[in-house]
């Protein structure tokens, strides 16, 4: 079905597009989420995500799945705006003296200890990435490896050298 | 997974639930999303010219070179499984339950039987799902009725029946259509609709015969928010002799109700705001004659047009207007959303002609800054003196709408460039232009909230315009401006820009009084019960009055503000609240007065209330509503249409034709043209929603205001 969604919104089906975005949004915002661990970035990466797909939809080559495809796109918003705010670092702190700190969710404080996300959040990209995928989104290594445009072997890698860094932690 | 998973891996502990997204947000991203599919689109299709393939032109047959089966683009297995899925998909697609309501709720608008024939094909409907479908119609006949009531509750039974009828009809109608194979798809379909269709059939069904196609669609099709509110209760004056509200200067609810008709809408009832109606118009009382004591009241009791029996007491308060010599220095930020959806004419180019007025006004000694965020984020314009046109106008009109919504900290920067520029004895303010997207940095209303508070506390006010229809956030432009003692107006069209930003400039920027509250004590013996028309978002508890902490309205130079209430003599006979049988006898009241009247207000850089004080005698009192000025005659003109237009369960009765009359008695020179549109507009309401005779809201789809 998403497939067909694609197809017919590829040859410029709006509605095909606003279903598959509609379908896909909960995706890209629980992926933003865990990333950045706070409401008003998820919702902004989720929504640049949404013109990204409007923009790029067209340009998706079929060769990965597409949800594996939004990933892709999804974390690649992530960093961008991760690298955008440590220029904004300045503005950042004002903001922060006007807004406390979002709080972060409660089922995501009982699940696990805040620490842990925090330092998997403060991981070297590549494996944070692959820590994410594999542990909190539940994806195979092959998927993860799919969506992050590496080797299997090189996933299973990121995620051995995360854990070395989080020996502490854990 | 490979083999590194221990039992109780740690790094398990990552899994888990995030919360849900907040819906409005993801209406917005999706929005956004549609908004780069559909440009995209255009670039696509006018990129098309010459070649389809987006590929130079050099030979037919070079374009297959140099591409590997691992390089293209567009397989052509790919391309055959379109071809098979495209048809096969279209076709899931309007037979399913994945048909969208919208598909759904035409359809049967089109198969509406002519009124003769509802009968014979209900018959037939009933005998058939008697036959074929015992099982599965019970139950959606259980949905029909739940969602008939949810649209429409006053609706007297016999006519819920008649609506379940039809929609067992329209069931039943695949069934005698004789392939039993369809059927459950088509249950399907017409379930997922039913409230869609049982609110179409609402306004449908009070009469069955030729009804104008306009009706089909009254209600607006928005995204737009209101905050939803009742309206204000008859009182006896025995039970609360004393009423308080706060002044009210915004008008962007006639804007917005103008446009909505001028489109052939009926606005949602909770876009109506009668107060703001009847002050979107300029009415002339007279003027205060010093900054000191910065207005006077002028009130009118007069006959009710729309109840021989009661009477109206009118309020009218004109601010003190200050000589053209004396020139405050002000010191504008604009702080203006350029979030992608703001890309419609009606918003950000309005937005920036708009300005352009507005930096027009000014002179030497005010200073103008623009801050953007969303889209693009940060200063535009630092602090420019307002003679630089060249440069402000420049910089507005480099202005862009596009991308996605940064969460930069738009308003505290705002806030800042205000500070940085701040002038004493000026106006300090922040103008907010948007179309509803208010995610400029803090996102917590109530944080928001809080933090324009201090703001204002601390001399800085904030006004919010607002632009475009679909998304706009009428609630939150309403609560922003009221905390930041701005005012809040929606920007419709170049007119309306012309009327807020350059006739009105004055009451716009330059405040005269603030926390400005009206407190009326009816007289028992002479008035037996009462209603303020309107206000209902304003209201006031009776302490706070007296309380200087708490905030109201502001006025600006040259405002006007009007209240109405609609008022019940002792021994009328209109009396709609029985009198308490044990009650006290209540007639205490002091001689003939009326009421009295008293208000509240604090000079712009005072923090202590004044007071002022006045009857309301007999004298005031007219007896017949010829008699009064064209203003108080066009303000219950204006009363009597925000009333019936949002279906209120007072003054309804009043048809058309009589508040026509009514306004264009009151019209008097309207050199601005305000008045003859407004008459216009009541012709166009008297089409969306004609009069019934009986039913004072049978044809409203929007029925909460009668029940």
């Amino acid at each position: 079905m998403t497939r067909a969604l694609v197809v017919r919104a590829q040859h410029g089906d709006a509605e095909a597009f606003a279903e598959l975005i509609e379908d896909h949004y909960d995706l890209i915002h629980r992926t933003a989420w865990k990333w950045c661990g706070n409401r008003a970035d998820a919702e902004d990466i989720a929504q640049d995500v949404c013109v990204k797909l409007g923009g790029a939809i067209a340009s998706f080559d079929g060769r990965s799945v597409f949800s594996s495809w939004v990933y892709r796109i999804t974390l690649n918003a992530v960093r961008d705006m991760q690298r955008a705010g440590k220029r904004r670092g300045k503005y950042a702190d004002a903001y922060a003296e006007v807004t406390p700190e979002d709080q972060p969710a409660e089922q995501e404080a009982a699940m696990t200890s805040r620490q842990l996300w925090a330092a998997v959040r403060a991981l070297p990209e590549k494996q944070r990435d692959a820590v994410l995928l594999v542990h909190a989104e539940e994806l195979s290594h092959a998927a993860a490896a799919e969506i992050m445009g590496i080797k299997e072997a090189t996933v299973s890698f990121h995620v051995h050298e995360a854990r070395k860094t989080l020996r502490g932690l854990l | 997974m490979s083999g590194d998973d221990m039992h109780d891996d740690p790094l398990n502990r990552l899994k888990g639930a995030t919360p849900d997204p907040r819906a409005d947000a993801k209406r917005r991203a999706l929005a956004a999303g549609m908004a780069a599919f559909e440009a995209s689109q255009k670039k696509s299709s006018s990129a098309a010219q010459g070649n389809d393939w987006g590929q130079r032109l050099t030979s037919i047959i070079n374009s297959w070179k140099g591409k590997s089966i691992m390089d293209m683009r567009l397989p052509i297995g790919t391309a055959v499984i379109a071809l098979l899925v495209l048809p096969l998909g279209y076709q899931l697609y309007s037979t399913t339950s994945m048909t969208p309501t919208d598909v759904a709720v035409q359809q049967p608008v089109q198969f509406e039987p002519p009124a003769t024939e509802v009968a014979a094909s209900e018959e037939r409907a009933q005998s058939t799902v008697a036959n074929t479908t015992p099982a599965t119609v019970p139950k959606t006949v259980a949905a029909g009725r739940d969602q008939d009531l949810a649209a429409a509750p006053p609706e007297p039974a016999p006519m819920d029946d008649a609506m379940m009828d039809t929609e067992m009809a329209r069931e039943a109608a695949p069934v005698v259509g004789g392939n039993s194979g369809i059927v459950a798809p088509q249950q399907a379909q017409s379930m997922a609709p039913a409230g869609a269709l049982a609110e179409s059939e609402a306004f449908y069904m009070p009469s069955p015969a030729p009804v104008p196609s306009v009706m089909l669609q009254p209600t607006a099709p928005s995204g737009d928010t209101f905050t939803s509110f009742d309206e204000q209760r008859l009182k006896a004056v025995a039970d609360e002799p004393v009423s308080t509200f706060s002044i009210d200067v915004d008008t962007a609810s006639y804007s917005y109700v103008r446009r909505q008709l001028e489109d052939g809408y009926v606005p949602e009832p909770d876009a109506v705001r009668i107060e703001e109606l009847i002050n979107y118009f300029p009415y002339d009382y007279p003027a205060a004659q010093s900054a000191a004591v910065p207005f006077k009241p002028t009130m009118a009791v007069y006959p009710t047009p729309w109840n021989p029996k009661t009477q109206l007491l009118q309020i009218g308060i004109k601010g003190y207007v200050p000589d053209a010599g004396e020139d405050k220095p002000s010191n504008l930020v604009f702080l203006i959303d350029t979030s992608g959806s703001m890309d419609e004419p009606d918003k950000l180019p309005l937005l920036k002609r708009a300005f352009g007025l507005l930096v027009d006004q000014l002179s030497a000694n005010d200073t103008v800054s623009i801050v953007v965020y969303a889209g693009s984020a940060g200063v535009v314009l630092e602090p420019t003196m307002a003679t630089e046109k060249a440069r402000i106008l420049g910089a507005l009109d480099q202005l862009a709408a596009g991308g996605s919504t940064a969460g930069a900290a738009g308003i505290e920067l705002a806030y800042r460039l205000a500070e940085q520029a701040r002038v004493e004895g000026g106006t300090n303010r922040v103008i907010l232009a948007t179309d509803g997207d208010f995610n400029v940095g803090i996102d917590d209303p109530d944080d928001l909230e809080s933090f324009i508070e201090a703001k204002r506390d601390s001399g800085t006010t904030l006004s919010v315009l607002g632009f475009g229809r679909g998304n706009l956030d009428d609630a939150t432009m309403q609560a922003l401006a009221q905390h930041g003692n701005g005012n809040a107006s929606y920007i419709s069209s170049f007119r309306e820009a012309q009327k807020v930003l350059v006739e009105e400039i004055g009451g716009t920027l330059d405040m005269i009084a603030k926390d400005v509250k009206i407190q009326i004590e009816f007289n028992p013996a002479v008035i037996s019960e009462y209603r303020l028309i309107g206000y209902k978002t304003r209201a006031l508890n009776r302490e706070d009055f007296n309380n200087d902490a708490v905030d109201a309205g502001d006025i600006g130079a040259g405002h006007t503000v009007t209240a109405i209430y609609e008022i019940t003599p002792v021994g009328s006979g209109a009396e709609m609240i029985e009198p308490l049988r044990y009650g006290l006898e209540s007639a205490t009241g002091s001689g003939d007065e009326i009421a009295f009247l008293r208000m509240r207000y604090k000079l712009p850089e005072s923090d202590v209330s004044q007071l002022i004080e006045q009857k309301v005698t007999p004298d005031l009192v007219y007896g017949d509503i010829g008699e009064v000025s064209d203003d108080m005659r066009f303000a219950a003109a204006v009363a009597a249409f925000g009333q019936k237009l949002k279906g209120s369960n007072y003054g309804s009765a009043m048809g058309w034709d009589d508040i026509e009359a009514l306004a264009r008695s009151g019209k008097g020179s309207d050199e601005s043209g305000y008045r003859s549109e407004f008459i216009q507009l009541v012709d166009a309401a008297s089409l969306l929603k004609p009069d019934t005779g009986t039913d004072p809201c049978g044809v409203s789809a929007s029925g909460e205001g009668c029940e």
